[in-house]
């Protein structure tokens, strides 16, 4: 599937702003299952400094500064993006979860040795004996891996509730385990809180939905903004993503931009402001699957 | 080993000090073998001061506290009240260090910096060393000092470590051990160069007559090398020394080698970033700086990258440095080799990346990640000592064997629940050394932090370091917090001694500005509030003087009439409403004691003076490195401070009035001494006329309401009135010359408001402003006068065509009319100016006290 992407994010500030430094990652990064035929950014008023390069996950990262007074910023980002079909595991097939996590710490080659730094805590997801125990009802002794980690993203989406209003972009993971409620970024946390506290590779994924769902299928949630999941390892077949705010493997309608240990790492926009006292922000995004792939079904 | 004591023989020489002392059994010490003799090179130090005798020692020693207490080295230990006040404790033996020891140690000190420097070239780069399995990768991937936005950033020259320490020990054979690596932004060497100044000038003779080491050209070589990383202006770079400010608890010691280094000492406020370039915020502008040395942690260094709760740091301060553009010391991110779990794999790695054999070994350590070293730790708790993996945790170390059965059990639990998070050592049985103890010498134990400075393309060691001794004889834990001292550290010289110094002597007027606009934003601000606080506390002491002479020497209101006016004066002055206006005043104005009292003593109660006092010291202590040491000393003298237990409610001390008119002129006389030095060897920069700006609006809101609480009502017999405020307002020898003994209204306003010879008129203080106004610094697109020299101008004319028996005539109703319309008009302006300063000079600062983080976008 092909799809057409633009992401425009605005804010205003209600004094002037003189100085403002920002780190963006909406630049989707090629993986196996996508590749990305054009993109660009377009940020007004223009940046006095840009710098593009690659982050420590491996993820496209910009910089700039803009250093003329403004009271409004525009970032605009666009793509067009190939995603591919993903073949699914099956459930049952996968090595019990005990030997995945046996695998993954003793990181035999250089892919085990990459997700094993995907075990440890990370500054938005801290490891709690409560995530433990929630995880440990889906990852019974011996259960298959895959066949767990599908639970766990179901019972995530049973148990907490759609609630933009519940958190904030910082509320403690903690917090969203007491309040059972939050967005796709706090769903995605919970994920990988409970399968780091079990010793699992788990990254945060972020990146977007197709806005329009096909014929006869329902609009996912969170298709309007830019979206977060998880991505599990397992030795032997790979990262596996599963999208626990629609409780669904992700496929091809997950369009990836960047991938790291949590929100903070990959966050589309970040900055620091001198002045501007208060702001608001609007976000738009669009996904438009503009040409669909023949011969894959 | 048995314990031996000292032999007959080594106790008559020098007997007069050693006498008595006993080494503890078991321990190496430090000045005596065990067989009782003296080692070698202690005799030299020993004769030396045997020579002194011994009352002239313990004289020379109290005379060095008393520098020690002037010059304010402070160690701030946090959750202790009086916050940066408590003396530095030192004590008067120094630790001695023979030149062969000293040789011996430096080549495995700078083996184990290169060593740590490749281990980081590697972590931060190609990270072989996980690959091939070296370092455990947990002792990364965990690690809360791994700065992912560093990786593959490159510090000019490839050093990753600039500036490097190490706590050795010594163990019972006198082998010397590492006891801690420390690599993100050590602490002490400042303490170390104090201690030293104190202790040299203690006992020159000794000194001298031991061929200490200097420790000059150690900070040469690291100033040259902080000069060589700059990635521009190399022959004359802008080095700047990054403090989290004058709450950390080693402030002191940034301001100290900030001075002796000759860097500029800045907070993350006065940098900013523009086109990837650090900039420096002064008044005449933004100026480029090249070299960064850092005393803040890594993470707090930039809230964009790094820790965004941050608000210390500089925002796209590691852009700057990923662009090359400036060289931070020690490299952001270089904090990660200091954790204990590293030591056990020091060696292998030695071999690996150097070829060469690990030469100064750590103290033994296991970390309990691995399977192994677990259950050996666990076997072992009574006997180890529990740390954190990593330093960022702010916990202590445990001892094992100071813990009870169920608390040992308590503490393998939280092990095996996260195993990765401790590290065990073995604990190191310290050697002793003697410290001064009342008049006797007693065995403590000792530890040693020893400096490394990158030098050429190695390391150099400073010769010295800070030796810090164990409070009490029975426990090995050397902590300053829980009272521990320190020691000067002589290490002795084989050869000759260079005689280079890199200080000034401290009788040298410091300077505060290179002139022009070379003056940090934040530097002016304190400097401005510096003024206004010594002067609003000089005017208040004025104040309370003149009404506690009148309280003391006659009884009461009936032989001072003044009194009332004076006390709703001093009520408005401090505004410490209702205080003796308005209702229910009547019954404070007859017995005034309490109310007074407390405006003295009261450092809750803001407007009081010891509350006033507060915010001069505190204010000092933040321009610290813009005042000279004679001034702070000055202010450290004054006792009515508020750490000086003056808070205790006067029924508990029975403090009387009669007391407190000592305690004012003594404050008083302070004041003045702070603000003549400040006449006198401040050259008159940009620094200067900021704290005079402060000064002149200050005692111009004094004069103010002054007059307007006494003059501006009629009262029955101004007589008296005018007396008093004659002399508070310290014009009182002047009239009498002019006007002998006939006091009038006319002629004392005319001396207070339009008299610009008198420094205590308000025209004066006017004039004084005009000055500072026409020098600040200019906006060259600026045509005719800046704001702030029309609003002076404004007021100075006024001033100066007022009608002085106009001012004095008293309409029907008992009020001057001209008089107060004048002074309402004055008390305006003068926070106007403040605010028109402020706003031209000072305010690219409140945008970055705002500093505001956006959270920005968020996933849905």
């Amino acid at each position: 599937m092909i799809y057409r992407i633009s992401h425009t994010t605005r804010y205003t500030y209600s004094e002037l702003v003189s100085l403002c430094h920002n780190l963006i990652h909406l630049t989707p990064r090629e993986t196996p299952r996508q590749t990305c035929r054009r993109h660009g950014v377009s940020i007004v008023p223009s940046p006095a400094a840009t710098w593009n390069g690659t982050d420590y996950f491996g993820n496209p990262v910009m910089f700039f500064t803009i250093q003329e007074p403004h009271q409004e910023l525009t970032v605009t980002a666009w793509q067009t993006t190939e995603v591919f079909f993903a073949e699914v595991p099956l459930r049952q097939l996968s090595p019990p979860w005990e030997e995945v996590r046996e695998r993954t710490a003793s990181h035999p080659d250089a892919e085990s040795l990459d997700a094993y730094q995907y075990v440890f805590e990370s500054p938005y997801v801290k490891l709690t004996e409560e995530l433990t125990d929630y995880a440990l009802e889906s990852f019974a002794p011996g259960r298959p891996f895959f066949d767990a980690l599908l639970d766990l993203t179901h019972r995530i989406h049973q148990d907490f509730r759609y609630d933009s209003t519940a958190t904030t972009v910082t509320t403690p993971l903690q917090d969203v385990m007491t309040n059972r409620r939050g967005v796709c970024q706090d769903f995605a946390h919970v994920g990988i809180g409970c399968l780091r506290a079990l010793g699992l590779a788990a990254r945060y994924v972020s990146g977007y939905l197709r806005t329009m769902p096909p014929p006869g299928q329902p609009r996912l949630v969170g298709a309007d903004a830019s979206h977060a999941w998880i991505s599990a390892y397992c030795p032997g077949t790979g990262w596996i993503d599963v999208d626990p705010t629609n409780d669904v493997v992700a496929s091809e309608d997950h369009i990836v931009l960047a991938w790291g240990r949590d929100y903070d790492d990959v966050s589309p926009i970040k900055g620091v402001i001198l002045g501007g006292g208060h702001h608001s922000v609007t976000v738009s995004v669009d996904v438009l699957p503009i040409e669909p792939i023949d011969g894959v079904s | 080993m048995s314990a031996v004591g000292p032999s007959a023989e080594a106790t008559n020489r020098n007997g007069i000090f050693r006498q008595g002392y006993v080494p503890l059994p078991n321990y190496f010490d430090e000045m005596v073998q065990p067989i009782g003799e003296i080692r070698p090179h202690w005799r030299t130090f020993l004769d030396s001061i045997e020579a002194l005798g011994s009352e002239e020692f313990h004289r020379r020693w109290a005379e060095a506290k008393d520098l020690i207490r002037e010059n304010g080295v402070t160690y701030n230990v946090y959750g202790d009240p009086r916050g940066m006040d408590r003396p530095w404790k030192l004590d008067p033996i120094p630790m001695l260090v023979s030149s062969s020891e000293a040789a011996a140690t430096e080549v495995g000190l700078i083996q184990r910096a290169r060593l740590l420097d490749a281990i980081l070239a590697d972590l931060y780069g190609p990270q072989q060393l996980l690959r091939e399995g070296w370092i455990p990768p947990e002792l990364l991937f965990d690690n809360p000092g791994f700065l992912r936005p560093l990786h593959g950033v490159r510090p000019p020259g490839n050093r990753y470590l600039n500036f490097y320490a190490v706590d050795l020990g010594r163990d019972r054979d006198g082998n010397f051990c590492v006891l801690r690596d420390l690599t993100q932004a050590p602490s002490g060497a400042g303490y170390a160069l104090e201690n030293r100044i104190v202790l040299s000038r203690m006992l020159p003779e000794a000194f001298k007559e031991c061929r200490v080491q200097r420790l000059a050209v150690f900070f040469r070589n690291f100033r040259d090398h902080l000069r060589s990383i700059a990635p521009r202006n190399r022959d004359n770079p802008r080095i700047v020394l990054l403090t989290p400010g004058p709450y950390n608890e080693t402030y002191f010691e940034h301001a100290y080698l900030a001075r002796y280094l000759g860097l500029i000492l800045v907070e993350g406020g006065d940098l900013t970033v523009r086109d990837n370039r650090i900039y420096l915020k002064l008044l005449g502008g933004l100026q480029p700086v090249d070299v960064i040395f850092r005393r803040l942690d890594a993470d707090f260094c930039d809230p964009l990258e790094l820790r965004s709760d941050s608000f210390l740091g500089v925002p796209g301060l590691v852009q700057a440095a990923r662009s090359g553009n400036v060289a931070v010391a020690n490299a952001l991110g270089s904090g990660i080799v200091d954790t204990p779990a590293l030591q056990a794999y020091l060696p292998k790695l030695c071999r690996h990346l150097l070829g060469e054999e690990l030469r100064l070994g750590s103290v033994q350590s296991w970390w309990c990640g691995d399977p192994l070293a677990r259950s050996h730790v666990l076997a072992n708790l009574q006997h180890l000592v529990i740390k954190p993996t990593f330093p960022t945790v702010r916990q202590g170390p445990i001892f094992g064997e100071m813990l009870t059965a169920d608390q040992r059990r308590q503490l393998a639990e939280k092990i095996q629940a996260r195993p990765r998070d401790y590290v065990g050592t073995e604990q190191m049985p310290l050697s002793t050394s003697p410290v001064l103890v009342g008049r006797s010498w007693q065995p403590r134990h000792l530890v040693t932090r020893v400096f490394l400075t990158a030098h050429e393309a190695s390391f150099a060691v400073m010769p010295g370091g800070l030796t810090r001794v164990t409070a009490t004889p029975e426990t090995l834990v050397v902590s300053m917090q829980k009272g521990g001292g320190s020691k000067d550290t002589w290490v002795l010289a084989s050869g000759a001694v260079s005689s280079f110094s890199l200080l000034r002597s401290p009788t040298q007027p410091v300077e505060l500005s290179r002139g022009g606009g070379d003056l940090p934003s934040r530097a002016a601000d304190n400097l401005f509030w510096l003024g206004r606080y010594v002067e609003r506390a000089d005017g208040l002491v004025r104040l309370l003087r003149g009404i506690v002479i009148r309280l003391t020497e006659k009884s009461g209101l009936a032989e001072a009439p003044e009194l009332p006016a004076l006390l709703r004066t001093l009520t408005l002055q401090t505004r410490t409403f209702p205080g003796f206006i308005g209702d229910s005043s009547e019954a404070r104005l007859a017995a005034p004691e309490d109310e007074l009292l407390s405006l003295i003593f009261d450092a809750q109660r803001s407007g009081s003076l010891v509350h006033t006092l507060q915010s001069v010291i505190r204010v000092a202590g933040t321009a610290r490195d813009r005042i000279s040491t004679d001034m702070w000393r000055v202010l450290n003298n004054m006792k009515l401070r508020p750490d000086n237990d003056w808070s205790d409610p006067p029924e508990v001390t029975r403090r009387t009035l009669s007391d407190v008119l000592d305690l004012l002129n003594e404050t008083l006389i302070t004041l003045s001494a702070f603000c003549g030095l400040a006449m006198d060897s401040m050259t008159r920069g940009q620094a200067w006329r900021f704290l005079e700006l402060g000064r002149r609006i200050e005692r111009g809101l004094h004069l103010v309401s002054l007059l307007k609480g006494t003059l501006t009502q009629l009262t029955a017999n101004e007589g008296p009135l005018l007396e008093a405020i004659l002399e508070i307002a310290d014009s009182a020898m002047t009239y009498r010359r002019r006007y002998l003994s006939s006091l009038q209204v006319a002629p004392v306003l005319d001396l207070l408001i339009a008299d610009e010879s008198n420094p205590r008129s308000i025209a004066f203080q006017w004039a004084s402003l005009s000055d500072a106004v026409d020098n600040l610094p200019r906006d060259p697109q600026q045509i005719g006068r800046s704001p702030e020299q029309r609003l002076v101008l404004a007021a100075l004319t006024a001033l100066r065509l007022c009608d002085i028996d106009r001012l004095a005539q008293a309409s029907p109703q008992g009020v001057r009319p001209h008089l107060e319309e004048l002074l309402n008009r004055l008390e305006a302006d003068l926070p106007a100016l403040s605010d028109t300063i402020t706003r031209r000079f000072l305010s690219h600062l409140l945008p970055s006290r705002q500093l505001a983080f956006v959270g920005f976008d968020r996933h849905s």
